[in-house]
């Protein structure tokens, strides 16, 4: 096994790692930082992000309006001081991009503009017309190769942390190119590893979004928090799960179901305008307008095409010159994916997968229970997004907090009590082993089905609508295939560049990852954002449920699951209203 | 939906086995939307867990799953089956980029390249945060976009034959992206990237084949790159070459 | 223990691979055929610096079947090297912008042909009315 020496270990080289990479550099040149991605950088999944990033910079515009849209937005699961933070930073972190040569979509003064978003009382997304998340991602990615303290280690698979005497000292990682082990010694370990939408069958997630660091966190008693609350985002390609940017309706476009209607305004979300008006309509947060989908679905007004139901997403009336300046991305997908052309047709759009708003539970300095090792991004619950998160505040997340975690790292590093180099190595030869132990299998098990079983269980019952019968069937479910997996057979037997062993180890993390959505969602007896119910729980309840759940895991056992306390700062629980109430609401206070 | 099935040949480069590579084939079933990538997904899932390649984002902007498709670089995400059926596939990985294994090229040289050209805002001005975002037009910043649009997917380094020939060719996107830091009205690092452009693996290395810009699946168009910056080359030299030693700045 | 062993493929006969790596060597060939006959034209000045009678006799062989041959392929290898040039030329020279506006290529491309026309029109016209 290979060793490396060094202050900071950041795992993910999406926005939130490299901002916490360049952090880091900026705070001390001296610090030895190391960048270990399964990806080489640019591919991360920050890649794929299309609307924009939140940040208040209009002068009719308020920091108080953004941070109550976020705690609205998240049914008031939020952690308001840090939301608090988190509103009071985008702006400087959207500008330090710009300096860094983010190409803004500008107005003609050259200022910056901005667009509207759903949940969002006015315009305050920055976007580079819709490859915001590709702009950003390339920008942090280039402006890192000015630090010659960030070293990187490009398509290096993370397998564990390395923990002892209480506290992170480190990773072990496969170098893919070569199958080998390499150890890495490290004062402070930082997790940026993204989400876990792969664990469901239709998601506009990449690849690589497979909870990989949820599920190391996991597995050294970190605990995994508000996990049931799933995003499924409403406009996306059918089949494929191709997300087709909010931006799209912040831009002016409309859902229409199969008889040509406007159905949101039957869900609460109306009046209908001829264009929606802030929070109202299309405009309307991602939980309800998915909601409000499958609610069509059931009554049959949806159209059938052999992919499945979808709606009509119509951006027609926008005309082919704003299209092509604001939504290109868009156009060209639509093109490639689908033969049509957004001008003269609509887009056939169904909700799927998105985002996962639970994680790593750290608190405001991205800090985890354990000491020395911080998450950040969208593998980590900093607290900002409660039970259903705003779009465009996960761009901002990725940069505001991903400075935090450099510059609280750096800190660390500086006071770390010092690595025990043989605890240390005798730690990472038992990962080491148990990676190896993968190719000893002797079974007829092939890793696809077990995918596509838990990604089948989890669609089926913690869906956009869940019932106690059809999670504990998933619950079930899950709990046989973490035993299946212990046998899963391999075809490649080589060491060099072998993905499939890989998908094998990744998949153990990602039915980690989907038995703590599952034992959470069906423990919280209520609904609230993402989470609803079907079965006598279908309304808010502050009493019980205004706690975050947090999953621990148990050994050979599902995971526990505990509560912790909301802290409510600014704004209490009140009702979340959205459409035409939504601005008498904002006028009364 | 109707299935279909169709040939794809694959080419098959174990490094720990085979000394050079060779062609396999596959028998792939697909329907109207399936994707030369998701063929080659069926084949990993079902039929050959040991092939090897990259992929991630599936919608044409991560830049991981380029291959040669019948000797044309193209992403795999966005081809699709259906437009080679009844002929068959042949995949082969990105051309003139060593292979690691199966599709999978090393991509390391390109990596080093892009970070020689310092492919980051040199300011013109010290400006802090407080001070806000810097003023640029949407004409200023047209003049830079198209070239920020790279999705380094090195399709124009597998249609590059001059890097083929000689690796020590900046090559088409590393070109394209100094250019658009050239570009860039918020940039002024010009004078300390010219040295590359002006070396004889730098724009020079060009004869202007032209194919990096037919295969961009971007519209980014490096060719243009690189030859706009045969001029300013030229013009570099020709003022150095004027001016008396140490007379320029 | 298992290593890196990346595979270079070989690079022999690589223009032969690609219908567009064979039409851009059969572009970049026809400068052989304009660089022999601005040889050739040279050979003639050099004639006719000579004397009225060397350029009768250099004017003469040109009637010549095998040099009538030459410049037939000649000038449709001028032809190919001037088009295909004209259709690079946008990407080899900077942005043009009228007002805010940018040139687009096609554009570029049209109007050397149209110079290309006028001026041919024009010398061709010359050399018979002269």
């Amino acid at each position: 096994m290979q060793v490396v020496q060094t202050d900071i270990v950041i795992v993910g080289g999406g926005g939130a790692g490299l901002r916490a990479a360049i952090a880091a550099a900026e705070c001390d040149p001296k610090l030895r930082i190391s960048l270990i991605s399964k990806v080489v950088p640019m591919r991360s999944h920050t890649v794929a992000a299309e609307g924009g990033s939140a940040g208040v910079v209009q002068s009719c515009d308020s920091l108080d309006s953004h941070f109550h849209d976020t705690v609205a937005g998240g049914d008031w699961l939020c952690e308001q001081p840090v939301v608090d933070y988190f509103i009071a930073s985008c702006t400087r972190e959207m500008v330090q991009l710009e300096h860094w040569g983010c190409p803004w979509s500008r107005q003609e003064d050259g200022s910056i503009n901005v667009r509207n978003f759903g949940g969002m009382t006015t315009a305050r997304t920055w976007f580079a017309a819709d490859k915001t998340g590709f702009h950003i991602l390339h920008t942090l990615f280039q402006t890192s190769m000015k630090y010659p303290s960030i070293q990187r280690f490009d398509e290096f698979f993370c397998l564990d942390l390395i923990v002892d005497d209480g506290r992170c000292q480190g990773i072990v990682a496969i170098e893919i190119a070569t199958g080998e082990f390499f150890r890495f010694e490290a004062h402070v370990v930082i997790f940026a590893t993204g989400g876990a939408g792969r664990i469901y069958p239709c998601n506009t997630n990449a690849g690589i979004s497979t909870g990989d660091g949820m599920g190391i966190a996991l597995r050294h008693g970190v605990a995994l928090r508000d996990m049931e609350f799933v995003q499924y985002h409403p406009t996306a390609l059918a089949g494929s799960g191709l997300l087709i940017t909010e931006g799209c309706r912040g831009e002016g476009g409309f859902l229409y179901n199969k008889d040509g209607y406007r159905y949101l305004q039957d869900y609460g979300l109306g009046p209908v305008d001829p264009s929606p008006r802030p929070k109202a309509m299309e405009l309307g947060p991602r939980d309800k307008l998915s909601q409000a989908f499958w609610h069509e679905d059931r009554l049959g007004r949806t159209l059938d095409t052999p992919l499945g139901s979808v709606v009509h997403l119509d951006l027609r009336h926008l005309g082919r010159i704003r299209l092509h300046e604001r939504l290109p991305m868009i156009c060209e997908m639509a093109e490639t994916f689908l033969g049509i052309d957004p001008a003269e047709a609509p887009i056939p759009v169904r909700p799927a997968v998105h985002y996962t708003m639970g994680g790593i539970c750290t608190d405001g300095n991205t800090a985890t229970s354990l000491p020395g090792f911080f998450a950040v991004g969208e593998c980590s619950s900093v607290g900002i997004h409660g039970a259903n998160r705003l779009g465009s505040n996960s761009l901002a997340e990725i940069v505001v907090f991903g400075k935090v975690a450099g510059e609280q790292a750096a800190q660390a590093a500086r006071t770390s009590r010092g690595i025990d180099t043989r605890a240390v190595a005798h730690h990472a030869e038992s990962s080491m082993e148990a990676a190896l132990a993968l190719f000893e299998h002797d079974s007829d098990q092939r890793i696809v089905d077990l995918r596509k079983a838990m990604q089948a269980a989890m669609e089926e019952g913690v869906g956009i609508y869940r019932t106690e019968e059809g999670m504990s069937a998933t619950c079930r479910i899950l709990d046989e295939l973490v035993e299946t997996n212990r046998r899963v057979h391999l075809d490649d037997k080589n060491r060099v560049f072998n993905t499939e062993w890989l998908t094998a180890i990744e998949l153990g993390f990602t039915l980690d990852v989907a038995r703590t959505m599952a034992y959470s969602a069906i423990q919280r007896k209520e609904s609230r954002g993402a989470h609803q119910r079907l079965d006598r729980y279908e309304q808010r309840d502050d009493t019980n449920f205004l706690k975050h759940s947090l999953a621990y895991a148990v050994a050979d056992a599902p995971p526990r699951i505990e509560y912790q306390e909301v802290v409510i700062t600014k704004l209490p629980p009140a009702e979340r209203v959205y459409g035409g109430q939504a601005k008498s609401q904002l006028q009364g206070e | 939906m109707t299935q279909q099935e169709i040939n794809i040949e694959v080419l098959r480069y174990n490094p720990e086995k085979d000394s050079e590579p060779s062609y396999e084939t596959f028998q792939v079933p697909f329907s109207h939307e399936t994707s030369v990538l998701q063929g080659l997904q069926f084949i990993k899932d079902q039929l050959d867990g040991s092939l090897t390649f990259r992929w991630s984002c599936r919608m044409e902007i991560c830049g991981s799953c380029g291959m040669m498709i019948n000797g044309v670089p193209h992403l795999t995400c966005s081809a699709f089956l259906r437009d080679y059926y009844p002929g068959k596939l042949r995949i082969e990985p990105l051309s003139h980029l060593p292979i690691e294994r199966d599709l999978a090229v090393d991509q390391t040289d390109f990596l080093q390249k892009l970070e020689s050209i310092q492919p980051y805002i040199i300011p013109k001005e010290t400006r802090s945060l407080e001070d806000g975002p810097f003023k640029q037009t949407p004409a200023q910043r047209e003049r830079f976009y198209q070239f920020s649009e790279c999705i380094n997917c090195l399709l124009c380094y597998a249609a590059c034959p001059q890097y083929g020939l000689d690796s020590g060719f900046l090559g088409p996107a590393a070109m394209a992206l100094l250019h658009r830091y050239n570009s860039d009205s918020r940039d002024a690092g010009q004078a300390e990237r010219m040295p590359i452009v002006n070396a004889q693996e730098g724009v020079w290395g060009c004869t202007l084949v032209g194919y990096c810009s037919e295969v961009c699946p971007k519209g980014v168009d490096p060719a243009s790159a690189v030859n706009r910056n045969k001029v300013s080359s030229t013009l570099d030299y020709f003022f150095r070459f004027m001016a008396p030693r140490g007379a320029s700045e | 223990m298992a290593a890196r062993r990346p595979y270079v493929r070989p690079m022999a006969g690589w223009w032969r691979r690609n219908p567009f790596y064979i039409f851009y060597m059969l572009r970049e060939s026809t400068a052989v055929f304009v660089a022999l006959y601005a040889l050739q034209l040279l050979y003639g000045l050099y004639m006719l610096s000579i004397g009225e009678a060397a350029f009768d006799t250099w004017l003469a062989s040109l009637q010549h079947p095998l040099y009538l041959v030459f410049h037939t392929v000649a000038l449709a290898a001028a032809l190919l090297h001037a088009f295909t040039w004209f259709n690079v030329a946008p990407k080899a020279m900077p942005v043009l912008y009228l007002g805010t506006r940018r040139v687009a290529d096609r554009t570029i491309v049209w109007v050397q042909f149209l110079f290309f026309f006028v001026i041919s029109a024009a010398m061709i016209g010359l050399a018979l009315g002269g």
